[in-house]
């Protein structure tokens, strides 16, 4: 098991409940959403694997040892976290936000070899790669973000809302390297709003509804067999064409 | 005439850049509005008064290596425990930093203004294209313009520079993708200690004298010139300071002599005009587009 959350609750102030006693895990290779409106706390529940909001109960364990407080410079070095807002660096150029990728890496032969691999993966960024972030479109800039975050040679990738306000052209392309990485054997843990796109290409799935607990989980067919996920979705995901 | 104007006008705007980039490097990177930078600078400034007698490139080496070495010691006493702490924490702790360096420095070297005589060679003049130029004017021109290409190839060219820039941009997510608060917190305060040694090492040049509240005045004048700029911005906090300098020279040129004792109020009621157009600062607009 790749990762593993028990029982977490994360709180924001003194009152208000993002997240309430969720419970999920990660194989290795796994392809795993966390589905679920805005609010629903999915996000959230990101951030506190990479330490970014303390947990106030619960437990994160990533390659079975536990994330603590003082882990988490070693974590981090192993898990990409591609965020919601894409924590693209304007003032840099296409090329430096790549090169920040892997900055960690002391395979520099290697790291370049894996630019080139991004490159194909997504043109986009050859073409404008001294350009500005700043410059880039919403889509351009989510194909960097994910680029960068792959360059780390990840263990975990996490994926946070990234097809949120693109066009359906980038939505598509973004769904197709998803699937492609899982493909490719790599472990990953999706945040979509997009529940029918994510469930047609993830081995399980997680239904969230706020604030922050867990509606259901498993594959499609199971999913559907919940009624209170199908009440929740609107429609049922057993319904959905895996396309794996 | 307009070339002696324009090697004052551009040296002054470069020392100025100087000071605010180093306003603007800790305050990306940490969130620290740094009021202990006009110390550091005092500091390096105290160094050319003792190396007075000695052969002026030594004073200005040991004037750099304290500049750094009060900066890093900060950084290590000070502001390394307050790591994570809100922007008011830290900055009434560098409020903290700047009084006990003051007073030290008050009460054991300077208790009041020490004279520093210039080289004689910067109070000569030497033609230029036709036109009789100061060598203080050239040699701030020359040191702040290398100090700034420097500064801009550090951040432009090297690993650490994109570092610092990431994370003056974005801490949280530099520290995301690995980069390591340790080197890029203890690096900024070092960038800031020799950027604030050369801006001393000018300063004292041109004034001729050193005291214990000498910073005080370049370090308004980096906090002006980078929210002017741009505090989020390293490009913009340059822009900010070389613009201030140079419209300072400008003001000196051009207004009535008995209107330049108000040079200050016609600068800062320009500033605040610009601010309210554009109160994010000249270059702090370049954000990531969201669609």
């Amino acid at each position: 098991m790749v990762l593993q959350i028990t029982d977490a609750y994360v709180q924001y102030g003194a009152s208000v409940m993002a997240v309430q006693g969720c419970t999920l895990h990660v194989d290795e290779g796994e392809l795993v959403s966390l589905i679920g409106q805005n609010g629903a706390g999915k996000s959230t529940l990101v951030k506190a694997v990479m330490g970014m909001v303390p947990l106030h109960r619960g437990s994160v364990t990533f390659d079975g040892a536990p994330v603590t407080h003082r882990s988490f410079s070693t974590v981090r070095n192993r898990i990409s976290y591609v965020p919601e807002d894409r924590g693209v660096f304007a003032s840099l150029s296409v090329g430096e936000n790549l090169r920040l990728g892997g900055i960690t890496r002391k395979d520099k032969r290697a790291l370049a070899a894996d630019i080139e691999r991004e490159l194909e993966r997504f043109p986009v960024l050859a073409k404008y790669w001294s350009r500005g972030a700043s410059l880039l479109s919403g889509g351009e800039q989510q194909q960097l973000a994910i680029a960068r975050g792959l360059l780390l040679n990840p263990r975990l990738l996490l994926l946070d809302e990234p097809t949120l306000g693109l066009a359906p052209i980038i939505v598509d392309l973004i769904f197709d390297v998803v699937a492609q990485l899982r493909a490719d054997g790599m472990t990953i843990l999706l945040v979509e709003q997009n529940a029918v796109r994510s469930l047609e290409i993830s081995d399980r799935s997680y239904v969230l509804q706020a604030p922050g607990r867990v509606l259901g989980s498993g594959t499609p067919a199971e999913l559907g067999a919940v009624p209170a996920v199908v009440d929740y979705l609107g429609f049922s995901p057993a319904d959905v064409e895996v396309s794996r | 005439m307009i070339l002696e104007f324009l090697v004052s006008a551009i040296g002054l705007g470069a020392l100025y850049a100087l000071l605010t980039i180093g306003v603007a490097l800790l305050f990306g990177v940490l969130g620290l509005m740094n009021f202990a930078y006009g110390e550091i600078l005092m500091a390096a400034a105290f160094a050319m008064y003792l190396m007075r007698d000695q052969p002026w490139p030594l004073a200005v080496v040991v004037a750099v290596a304290l500049g750094v070495g009060v900066a890093v010691v900060s950084e290590k006493l000070a502001f390394h425990p307050l790591r994570g702490a809100d922007p008011v924490t830290l900055m009434i702790a560098s409020f903290a930093v700047s009084l006990a360096i003051q007073s030290v420095a008050r009460m054991s070297f300077l208790p009041r203004a020490q004279g520093v005589s210039p080289e004689p060679f910067l109070s000569q003049r030497i033609s230029l294209a036709g036109a009789e130029v100061s060598v203080l004017d050239l040699l701030t021109l020359g040191l702040c313009g290398s100090a700034l290409v420097a500064v801009a190839f550090l951040m432009g060219r090297t690993s650490l520079g994109i570092q610092l820039r990431a994370a003056a941009e974005n801490f949280q997510m530099a520290r995301n993708l690995g980069v390591k608060p340790d080197l890029v917190i203890p690096a900024a305060f070092v960038v800031v200690g020799v950027l604030a040694a050369i801006s001393a090492v000018v300063l004292v040049a041109r004034q001729g004298a050193v005291s214990a509240e000498m910073g005080l005045q370049p370090m308004l004048i980096g906090v002006v010139g980078a929210v002017l700029g741009g505090m989020t911005s390293l490009k913009g906090a340059a822009l900010g300071g070389f613009l201030l300098g140079a419209a300072t020279t400008l003001l000196e040129a051009v207004l009535p002599t008995d209107l330049i004792a108000f040079r200050d109020a016609v600068l800062f009621s320009a500033l605040i005009v610009v601010l309210v157009v554009r109160p994010q600062g000249l270059l702090s607009g370049a954000k990531v587009r969201v669609s």
